[in-house]
Order: structure tokens, then sequence, then C-alpha cells
């Protein structure tokens, strides 16, 4: 025989209380998974108007930038004396370390048939600095660009960069375009 | 007995000390923390040992259509070589040009499809030259066209690869109306004559000179001087005459400093009351006798300002100063000429960086009226890619510039009929009036429609003839048509 079940205050305040908080919750998450599918925005620099002031490097909250160059290919030139993998003025060009521009050699150049030579970034080793991208736009075809890796920015409220960028370079993008590539107005690539 | 158990532990205590501070020390001395860390050392790009060798034989001038049609005799301007007669970039024909553009735009005569390049052309007697690389049959073709029409005369090439790099035409022909002078992109010499085409001679400079190709394939355009081809070597001559009738050498420089071959060409300028060519090499400048008593003798060298890469020519700026200028990061020199007796000497005046000063990456700056007028480098700071006067007693000291809305590139610029024609990199042309004062654009255009219009103009008989990578386009200029 089934017995009656009594409920008493106690338990009924307890599960008022329970039932609230899950209540709270699911509203809390449900808001935030919408607010993260639909209308999510995510940080972006614009390479046309970064001046390479540095702060990419220095100024994100995580401990290597999550800001990287990144090499649009097919504004290259392939070139053997390529301005952002050497310092001006380098004596000649190899790779030895004193012909190079990078600080952390995350720059790494390969020959491929004469007269070119193809460049490719180590991620894990670029900390954002912008010394190649600067060089490259100064005296090459622009092709090395600075972006926010999507993977690796955890996309805070404000982004400390944007804060302190003198070219007002940061925008919030919409998931769709979120890197913003200059040069190349079909390249529209989604994380 | 207690006294020794206490002795004995001490020792122990004392001994698991002193071993554990060795192996600390030990692992300290002889861990390498960097020990996954990549020497960055040459070789590392897998580049293999530079060759000279093309392949296959070039035979110069092996190739050559004629097409016919004489130009219009009634066409006397001349624009012989870079830079024109005086290599000063400056038309002194006296034809009245317009000051802005007609309403319809500007009046094209004639427009002609070009293999991909930078390569100009020399104007003379109403036959146009350029030295086009056709990249589907893979030849440099010296072509030569009427000024009047764009009728093409006739053509002679020979075989040689050039893969795009940066485009792959690049220099100018030089032109005395007897002979036509040609230097290719991968340093191949051809003569021919002027009018009827025919081959001359040919040289492969770095196959039997041994020069070394510059970085981009050469950018040096070649020069007659009196029926002579002057050349900068940079191999085993660092300059070279070569009689243009017979092809032989005539006069030679020797390289003792091994000065290698640039993009600059050599310049003629009489400095301290002496003919001289001066040329820019890698690894320095230097003045090499242009007169007979002496010709291609050694006068002065000089190598304060050693760029990687150049492109400019040498400028003459008066009281026998020379200013060199180049691009990707390297900056200006002044250099002063000194004569005292039969002897030459150079002194740098002026030495800096582009972001303190007047610098050029691609163009060679104009001097006129004891002022010297420049289109500013990318990292030349606030003046970035302005087109600027100075003074010459001062390139530090910009006197002008063409303000922050006025900014061009890597494009050509002239003085004609006292104004300046000023083309920015996309094909738009400027009008502004010559002064030493101030900038003062009259009227601007799009006139050509393509990329990197860089190749230097050329104008004759009021016909301003330039290019984009891929077409050149040849404009009425004349004010009273
Ligand atoms: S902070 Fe702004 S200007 Fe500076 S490197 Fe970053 S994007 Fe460029
Ligand atoms: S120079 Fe700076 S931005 Fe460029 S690859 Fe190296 S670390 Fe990255
Ligand atoms: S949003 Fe945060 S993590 Fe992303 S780039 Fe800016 S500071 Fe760095």
């Amino acid at each position: 025989m089934k017995k009656d079940k009594i409920i008493n205050r106690r338990d009924f305040i307890q599960t008022g209380i329970r039932t609230g908080i899950g209540a709270g919750l699911g509203i809390i998450g449900f808001g935030l998974i919408s607010r993260s599918v639909e209308g999510k925005t995510i940080w972006q620099l614009d390479p046309a108007k970064c001046v390479q002031c540095g702060n990419c490097a220095t100024e994100c909250v995580l401990q290597a930038s999550a800001v990287k160059c990144i090499h649009v290919t097919d504004m290259c030139g392939y070139c053997d004396l390529c301005s952002g993998f050497f310092r001006p003025g380098a004596l000649e060009l190899t790779t030895g370390a004193e012909n190079k521009l990078c600080p952390t050699g995350a720059i790494v150049r390969t020959y491929v048939e004469e007269p070119y030579f193809e460049y490719r970034i180590i991620e894990e080793l670029c900390n954002g600095c912008g010394k190649c991208v600067q060089n490259c736009g100064a005296f090459g075809n622009g092709s090395l660009q600075l972006q926010v890796r999507q993977d690796l920015c955890v996309n805070c409220n404000q982004c400390a960069i944007a804060r302190s960028c003198p070219a007002e370079a940061y925008s919030r993008v919409e998931p769709e375009t979120a890197y913003l590539l200059k040069g190349f107005e079909e390249l529209k690539i989604t994380d | 007995m207690q006294q020794s158990i206490k002795h004995i532990k001490e020792r122990y205590i004392h001994l698991t000390t002193i071993i554990i501070g060795c192996c600390i020390f030990l692992f300290w001395l002889f861990y390498n923390p960097v020990h996954n860390f990549t020497e960055a050392v040459p070789g590392l790009d897998n580049r293999p040992p530079r060759s000279s060798s093309l392949g296959s034989e070039v035979i110069i001038g092996e190739h050559f259509t004629f097409f016919g049609n004489a130009p219009d005799p009634s066409l006397t301007g001349r624009w012989p070589n870079f830079r024109g007669a005086d290599f000063d970039n400056i038309a002194k024909d006296n034809v009245e040009l317009i000051d802005s553009w007609p309403a319809t735009g500007p009046e094209i005569m004639w427009e002609k499809d070009l293999g991909e390049g930078h390569a100009g052309v020399a104007i003379y007697e109403g036959r146009v030259y350029v030295l086009d690389y056709d990249e589907r049959k893979e030849r440099d073709i010296l072509r030569c066209f009427s000024l009047v029409d764009g009728t093409e005369l006739w053509r002679r090439g020979y075989s040689v690869p050039v893969k795009r790099n940066h485009g792959m035409s690049r220099t100018i022909p030089a032109v005395d109306g007897e002979f036509v002078l040609t230097m290719g992109p991968r340093c191949h010499v051809m003569c021919c004559d002027a009018t009827s085409g025919e081959f001359l001679w040919g040289m492969d400079l770095v196959k039997d000179q041994k020069a070394e190709e510059p970085l981009w394939y050469t950018g040096q355009c070649p020069i007659i001087d009196n029926g002579v081809a002057v050349l900068a070597i940079g191999g085993n001559a660092l300059l070279m005459g070569i009689d243009c009738t017979t092809g032989e050498i005539v006069w030679q420089t020797p390289n003792p400093d091994s000065l290698r071959m640039s993009h600059s060409s050599v310049v003629p300028m009489t400095i301290a009351g002496k003919k001289m060519y001066v040329y820019n090499a890698l690894g320095g400048l230097c003045g090499v006798s242009a007169e007979e008593s002496d010709k291609g003798k050694i006068l002065w060298t000089i190598k304060d300002f050693t760029p990687n890469v150049i492109v400019p020519s040498p400028v003459y700026v008066g009281d026998n100063r020379i200013f060199v200028t180049a691009g990707y990061g390297a900056g200006s020199a002044l250099v002063q000429i000194n004569k005292s007796g039969g002897s030459f000497s150079a002194r740098t005046l002026q030495i800096y960086k582009p972001s303190e000063g007047m610098a050029s990456e691609q163009q060679t700056p104009l001097f006129k009226d004891g002022h010297v007028f420049n289109i500013q480098t990318k990292d030349a700071g606030t003046t970035r890619n302005q087109f600027v006067c100075c003074n010459p007693d001062d390139f530090r000291n910009i006197l002008w510039t063409s303000s922050t809305t006025e900014r061009f590139g890597l494009g050509p610029y002239i003085i004609a009929d006292d104004k300046f024609y000023i083309m920015n990199d996309e094909g738009e042309l400027t009008i502004a009036r010559f002064s030493t004062s101030t900038f003062e654009v009259l009227d601007k255009a799009q006139v050509i429609e393509g990329d990197d219009s860089w190749a230097p103009m050329a104008i004759a008989d009021g016909r301003l003839i330039f290019r984009d990578s891929k077409k050149m386009v040849c404009v009425d200029m004349r004010a009273n048509e």
C-alpha cells in the first residue's frame, strides 16, 4: 500500500529554493547560450588601420598574445629579399640570426625554385610584435598582417589591446567575418 | 659512546649534504635549458648554390619580325634614354602642354598591351622603343612603334627564361638615331640598327663578363655616349665601353673593390670641369672618367653609403655634389667631389635614414632651379608618399610637401613645360605647377586603369607615354591641338 507523502514546511521551503535556483540557472544558461550563438561578436583588428605600434604583443591578457602574424600568401611576391624576413641592411640573404628581423624566429623561409622562397609563420613562436608586418608593408606587398587568432582569444568583455590601440583598429565583428585581411576582399575567413 | 654516535651522524649529514650539493651543481653545470632550441644559422632554407646558368644558350637577336610602315617625318622630338636626353627627366623641347585635363578626359592617342613589367620607353623622332617580355614565347623583345598611331614597325628578340618576379620587363632602351641598345632583365645586352632593327651585336654580361644578376633582375638602363655603349658590369670590369658598330670593347674600368651591379644606371656628369660617368654600385659610389685622354679610369670611389638594394640613379645637385638615395630602410647621402691637382676625392656631407630627410625607393629625384624634388618612401614618417622639395644644402630640411591629402607612391614624375606630371601607383596622373616654393595641383585624372604604374614616363612632340604593369598608353598633352 502506497504511503501518502506528507510535505512538511522545511521540505517545501527547500524544494522551493532548489526549484528557484534551478530555474534561475536555466534562465541564465539559456540567456548565455542564446547570446553566444546568435548576436555574438568577437574582437578583431583591421590591418588597414594598424600602425604596428607593438601594443598587440604587450597588452593582451594572455601571456603570449592572442594576436599573431598571418601570411596572406596570395599577395606574397615569394621574393628572395623578403623585407618581412630580413632586417633592413642585412649583410647576407641567409637564415643566419644576424640577418633576420623576427625577434622570436617565428618566420621560416624555404627555397622553392629560383627565384622564389616560401615564408611560413610558426604561430606558437609569434608574439604579435608586428615588426615583420611593418617592414613587409613598407617595402613589400603587405602580405604579412596582424590578426587576433579567434582560437586563442578569450574574447574579453573589453579587449585590453583595444583599450590601448592608438590607431583604433579594434572593433567587435560578427563571427562570419572573424578575420579582416587587407587586400583581398574575397578572403572572408570564419573561424 | 653517545658522543661518537652523534659524531658519526653529523658526518653522515655533512657527507649527504655535500653529495646532494655536488649533484645539484653538476646538474646545473651540465643541464642545457635550451637544448631544444634550433640555432638560426645560414642554410636552413635549403637554398642550393647560386648558378648563373639559364639552362639553354641564349642567342641574342635571333628572332626578328618586320611589320613595315615608316613613322611621320614631321616628328622630331627625342627622349632617347632613361630620364631623357640630359638624364634629368626634364623635357626641353618647348612644346606648350595642357594645364588641365579636357572635360572629356585625357586624349588617348593609342594604347598597347605589353608583357607584365615595368619597362619604360625611349622615343626618337617618331619611333618608340620598348624592351618587352613575351611570357608565352619566353622572349625578351625589343619592339619599335610609330609615335603617331602606335603601329608596330618591327620587333627583335631572343629566347630567355624570365619568371614573374614583380613583373618581368624592367629597363628603358637607349637610342641615338643610328643605334638602339637594350639591357634585358637577365643582363643580356643587344644592339640593333635603330631604323631597320638589324641585329648588330649582343653580350651576356653574366656569362661573358662575370656580372651578378641583381635581385628581381636588373633595372640598369644602358646609355650610348658618342656611338659607344656605356654599361655597368660589376664583374670582371666595373664599367665598360663597347663600340656600337662593331661590338668591340673599347675601354674598361678595373673593379678592384669588387663592386656589384645595382638597379641604378650610369649617369654622365661634369664635375669640377671633368666629364665622368657616375655609378652607384652595390658596395660603393664611383666616378669614372668619360674623357678621351683617360676614359675608363676610376677617378674616385666612396663606400660610406652601401645599401643592399639600390634603384634610383645618382643626381647631380650643383656645386660638385651628388645626391644618392635608396629604399628598404637605407635613406640617402650627399657626397662632395673635390679636385686637387689632377686627382679627385669624395667626402660624405650628409647621410641619414628615410625618416630624417629626403629619400626615394624607386624613382630618381628631380633637380631644377637649385632645388630637388622627390616622392618620399613609405617609411619616411609623416611625409610618407608625399611629393617634397629640398634645397641641396640640407636634405634633412624638407622645405615643403604636397600635404597629407596629396600622397603618391612608387610612380614616376617628370617636369615638362614648367609643370610637374606625377603618376601614382594606380594610374592617376596629377598636373602641378612647377615651383620651388609651394605645391599647387592644377588638375588630376585617371589615365590608366591597372596596377603598378611605376615605369618612368617619356615625352616627345607633346605625346606623353606611360604604362601600368600590362598596358602602355600614349596621351596627347599638347595645349594647342
Ligand atoms: S595596438 Fe593597434 S596599432 Fe598597435 S599593433 Fe595592435 S592593432 Fe596595430
Ligand atoms: S616579427 Fe613579430 S609579428 Fe612577425 S612573426 Fe615575428 S613575432 Fe610574429
Ligand atoms: S579580447 Fe582579450 S584575449 Fe582577445 S586579443 Fe583582446 S585582450 Fe587578448
